[in-house]
């Protein structure tokens, strides 16, 4: 990570205050092991953005070179903030101050989006607008694994555990309404104590079915597509991290015309993925919520994917 | 030269995909079985199952012999093909034995390919080698995996793809492919392939015109639970088929890709509304002598035949002559579920798949 080794001094902004954002996501699209173009196994994943729930960074520099983070607890913020100072070649450190209306421990990406937006205060302060590749090289340096969201809404298969992209997919996700809850009664998952799930042949090939299908999806901007992918990834994560209702779920999405299910894969959020255009959908989703409710899941709320202004 | 062969070998068994038809697309291959051999090859050896230097065997007269032979001459293994005298030209063999393969022709007495013979004599050339490794093309589960390949090339060139054809051989490329893109597409309607006296489909065995796809011996990777329809194509509409796959689209291809376009059009034709992908396994290279020559085929009893159109349904499962097109509803069931039907004298249901899209 020398790329920004040698950057003009930034003396004069010393004092610059940098504030920045980062999205949640509700889990992933798809998430397996994929090929690269030399055919070697990579994890990756393909991240679904929800723009509603967000944390906020600010940084502060100061000519001290501690870095100090509030909520002191937010240890991976601070390191991503460290990573991001060196990688800008930039001396001293900063305060740095979170807020997030993510709730933790589901499968939010809430440890991610305070590293990302970290990062990105950071190179605020700094005056520099980093790219999403390198943001996301950072916050997986400062956290192991990290999910896709320094890409927004933009769709790429994301090698989590390197923080490379496997295959950009070359636009965003299409337009989606997605209904989202909590399986297990809404008990939190410690991903960073998951070990990582272990594929057979056939689902390592399988991933790539699925993978092509995100490519077209993006590409025709095809919901359809996009949730046939999610519900074959959904079904193998079954194998793997169970959820309680599944099957019942994948009935009541099979009869409300949804495009597919989707899950947290290393989490307890499902959500059934709608096409944002399709007919009659207010009066569809609002239906769907009301039989999850019924039917005992936690927490059921809508979410907009890539809506552009459009009101629930 | 190692350090070049993912990507060389993942380029050369790519299909060039041909919309032959605004519902139809075809995934037409140089040579489609090294899609299967790679895979096998790569997998064994990351395995430890395959060595440097091992000896590979398998029985094949087809261009699966030509896969290995290739993959085998550029990764330094030592290859033995058993084959039968009447499934090989000399000029094949010719071509196998330049870039290194042995080849064993056995004599066939019967016409069927002699293929328990084949299966014998490699038995006795594996317990000879210790290092030896034999590719399995008929019940490797790698036959069948490697085939999300072209599952994906179909998705990524079509999106929903609703109907599939292709030859049923060994059964890796349909039964493969389908099961990859049904994981995805649960309505997928499978159009399966084979040709007149190939047993693979509950008919008796015999002496078979049309070479490189059928079989005398049903192996492990023919699932007949993944099909929804046979065809039975004889090799005179194959040949015709593939003739007007070179006069009307530039394709140049072996008789089994005819035998494929020919139900491919079909179904195409007959589901409008069905997005319809179809494999074309080889070029016609191999068959310029016979197929794409004149005089060879003016030899032919009974050639040219009459065009046909469309397939006769059959209700009980029987050969037909060389010229003819035959089609059976096995939706879905197992050969044994479907021959025990028949030997009770019931046919199957009156609609079938293509009538319920």
């Amino acid at each position: 990570m020398a790329e920004a080794g040698d950057l003009m001094s930034r003396e004069a902004l010393r004092s610059l205050v940098g504030t920045a954002v980062a999205i949640a996501h509700h889990g992933e699209l798809i998430q397996g092991v994929f090929k690269d173009d030399g055919g070697r196994l990579h994890r990756g994943l393909v991240t679904l953005p929800i723009v509603g729930l967000r944390s906020e960074a600010s940084f502060a520099r100061s000519d001290d070179n501690a870095v100090v983070v509030r909520p002191d607890h937010k240890v991976k913020a601070s390191a991503a903030a460290r990573l991001t100072l060196d990688f800008l070649n930039v001396t001293g450190g900063g305060e740095l101050t979170l807020q997030s209306s993510i709730p933790v421990g589901h499968g939010y990406g809430s440890s991610t989006a305070d590293v990302v937006a970290s990062i990105r205060a950071v190179a605020a302060a700094v005056d520099v607008q980093l790219r999403p590749s390198s943001i996301g090289r950072l916050a997986v340096a400062a956290e192991r694994a990290s999910d896709a969201i320094a890409f927004d809404e933009h769709a790429v298969l994301f090698a989590q555990r390197e923080g490379t992209v496997i295959e950009n997919f070359g636009g965003s996700l299409p337009p989606l309404l997605l209904v989202g809850f909590k399986a297990n009664g809404g008990v939190t998952v410690d991903t960073l104590q998951l070990p990582p799930a272990r594929y057979d042949s056939a689902e390592i090939q399988e991933f790539g079915v699925l993978r092509a299908l995100v490519a077209r999806a993006v590409r025709l901007q095809d919901p359809y597509l996009l949730g046939r992918a999610a519900s074959a990834s959904a079904l193998i994560s079954q194998r793997h991290l169970p959820k309680q209702g599944f099957g019942e779920i994948a009935e009541i999405a099979r009869r409300a015309g949804a495009c597919g299910v989707q899950v947290a894969h290393s989490g307890s959020l499902f959500g059934l993925i709608f096409d944002l255009f399709a007919s009659n959908l207010k009066r569809r989703a609002a239906l769907v919520a009301q039989q999850m409710r019924r039917a005992g899941f936690k927490d059921v709320e809508v979410h907009l994917v890539n809506a552009e202004g459009w009101t629930w | 030269m190692v350090t070049l062969d993912v990507n060389y070998f993942r380029d050369l068994e790519t299909p060039r995909l041909a919309r032959l038809a605004p519902n139809l697309v075809a995934a037409a291959f140089p040579l489609m079985k090294l899609m299967p051999a790679r895979y096998i090859l790569d997998r064994a050896a990351s395995d430890g199952e395959l060595k440097a230097g091992s000896h590979i065997v398998e029985t094949t007269s087809g261009t699966f012999g030509m896969a290995v032979a290739l993959l085998a001459a550029a990764r330094d293994y030592r290859l033995t093909l058993v084959t039968a005298s009447t499934l090989i030209d000399a000029k094949y063999k010719a071509r196998l034995e330049r870039i290194g393969a042995t080849v064993i022709a056995l004599d066939d007495p019967r016409g069927d390919g002699n293929q328990p013979g084949r299966l014998e004599h490699l038995q006795e050339i594996l317990a000879k080698e210790p290092d030896g490794f034999w590719t399995r093309q008929y019940d490797s589960p790698g036959n069948w995996l490697a085939y999300a390949r072209l599952a994906e090339l179909f998705i990524r060139a079509m999106g929903k793809v609703d109907c599939l054809v292709g030859c049923v051989g060994t059964g890796g490329s349909l039964c493969g492919t389908a099961s990859f893109l049904r994981t995805v597409f649960p309505h997928l309607t499978v159009f399966a392939v084979d040709t007149h006296r190939s047993i693979l489909f509950g008919q008796p065995v015999g002496k078979r015109m049309l070479r490189g796809l059928g079989n005398s011996v049903l192996p492990k990777n023919v699932r007949h639970e993944l099909v929804d329809e046979i065809h039975w194509v004889g090799a005179y509409p194959a040949y015709m088929t593939a003739h007007r796959l070179l006069r009307e689209h530039g394709l140049f291809m072996g008789p089994t890709s005819g035998a494929a376009a020919l139900v491919a059009h079909w179904v195409a034709t007959t589901l409008p509304d069905a997005q319809v992908a179809v494999i074309m396994p080889d070029e016609g290279h191999r068959h310029a002598e016979t197929v794409y020559n004149d005089d060879w085929l003016a030899a032919l009893p009974g050639w040219p035949c009459e065009e046909l159109l469309e397939p006769r349904t059959l209700t009980t499962i029987a050969p037909a002559a060389e010229t003819q097109w035959t089609r059976f509803l096995w939706l879905r069931r197992s050969l044994g579920e479907v021959l025990k039907m028949q030997a009770a004298g019931e046919g199957p249901p009156v609609v079938g798949a293509p009538e319920n899209l």
